[in-house]
């Protein structure tokens, strides 16, 4: 019985260390597969007039360009892609679609301004998190249901309907990363779940020792 | 051991647990609560998705006001302007800034706001100087608390540790928050360009 209420102390600890992790440099999404993302970006007016792109960060700092925006019409395009942007610029900011997500999709995204240089300018970065079984989201920001609300404005609103085959040159659009071998993703999961795991697993640690002599020290003063 | 011993120290350590989460210990500065100053109640629906990462700040380009009194009436004619000229669900900031040096209760840390845009709106929370601030710099007084207010927001947990701060005219297309309020801003640690 003792066993049982440390071991569920523990667990409450756990879980409180988390929500103090909301301090991190990147947003955070968790998503069931086969749903679709839509994440806003937004920048400031000095960036009104640049193209964004959407990039997706590998380990080791890589990054991979999934798609950008045109020049003239601020949407991409991308024959048969699964990645689209759409750049409102009075709004101050760019829709990122992302459909049809899977489990190999999940990682870290940037939005970042285009063309790229040499050390980029990120907009911003967003961890995605895609499950296989029903969203059991942790964390604070419940997102889903907002944008399902958000949706319907994106279809009538696009300029160049993506069926449409593009005379302009999009020559610059990478493909989308979706054979990524198995074991980058492995790589990927691994790297992620260590910088969670670590941080919390050293503030568990101090936090679980306080309170196993706390807890030592009272059940020896009532006298078990 | 006893069940009224077992009870009693698990209780103890749960509020510790508790305490991790810090939102009902943090000592935040005095925030005047919507029915002080006599607020109409909001028609708000639209919460916003927390911790936030910007935060946005304007003046309302009305007068100002330096007592408690006059900031008081103040809020309540910005509010009445927004509801019923605007046709807004309320006030359109979250929190406003009196040159008597205290802060007003907008709409709050968990209501989106209506300074920015729809985009903007979701992800940032707007604060405003009463007052108009191209030609003159609010006090000191109110600098100040508009920064205890920001740091309260951290402490809360209802902004990132790493926010970030725009002015008004850095996000929209506009002269707020003034040109001298817009200076003073760009020096502070959190402002990003």
């Amino acid at each position: 019985m003792r066993k049982a209420k440390l071991w569920g102390l523990l667990g409450m600890l756990f879980v409180s260390e988390l929500q103090a992790a909301a301090g991190q440099a990147e947003e955070k999404k968790i998503l069931t597969e086969g749903e679709t993302l839509n994440y806003h970006c937004v920048y400031t007016r000095k960036h009104s007039q640049s193209q964004k792109a959407w990039q997706r960060v590998m380990d080791g700092g890589k990054a991979e360009t999934l798609a950008f925006t045109e020049k003239t019409s601020k949407n991409s395009q991308e024959l048969g892609g699964r990645y689209f942007l759409e750049d409102n610029t009075t709004q101050g900011a760019v829709h990122v679609r992302m459909t049809n997500v899977q489990v190999s999709d999940s990682g870290l995204y940037r939005c970042v301004i285009y063309p790229i240089l040499s050390n980029p300018e990120v907009l911003e970065s967003l961890r995605l998190v895609v499950t296989k079984g029903p969203s059991a989201s942790t964390s604070r920001d419940k997102n889903p249901p907002r944008d399902k609300a958000q949706t319907p404005t994106f279809p009538p609103a696009t300029k160049a309907p993506v069926t449409q085959p593009p005379p302009k040159s999009t020559a610059g659009v990478s493909r989308p990363g979706l054979e990524v071998n198995p074991t980058n993703v492995t790589d990927v999961t691994r790297i992620s779940v260590f910088s969670i795991v670590i941080p919390v697993a050293c503030a568990l640690v101090t936090k679980s020792l306080v309170l196993t002599v706390l807890f030592a020290v009272t059940q020896k003063s009532f006298g078990s | 051991m006893s069940s009224p011993c077992a009870l009693l120290t698990w209780t103890l350590l749960t509020l510790l647990g508790l305490g991790a989460t810090r939102e009902d210990f943090t000592p935040c500065g005095p925030i005047v609560p919507r029915r002080e100053w006599g607020a109409l109640p909001s028609r708000c629906e639209q919460r916003l998705d927390l911790p936030v990462r910007y935060v946005v700040v304007s003046h309302t380009a009305a007068i100002p006001c330096d007592t408690p009194t006059s900031c008081m009436r103040q809020v309540q004619n910005v509010q009445h302007y927004h509801m019923r000229t605007r046709g807004w669900c309320d006030v359109a900031y979250n929190f406003l800034i009196g040159e008597d040096g205290l802060v007003y209760e907008g709409r709050g840390w968990d209501t989106q706001g209506a300074h920015s845009g729809p985009t903007w709106n979701s992800k940032s929370i707007g604060i405003s100087f009463m007052g108009n601030y191209m030609d003159r710099a609010p006090p000191q007084r109110a600098l100040r608390a508009a920064q205890s207010l920001l740091a309260c927001g951290v402490a809360r947990g209802t902004l990132r540790t790493n926010y970030e701060v725009k002015g008004h005219r850095d996000v929209r297309d506009t002269d707020s928050p003034g040109d001298r309020l817009y200076d003073i801003i760009r020096t502070w640690p959190h402002y990003r360009y």
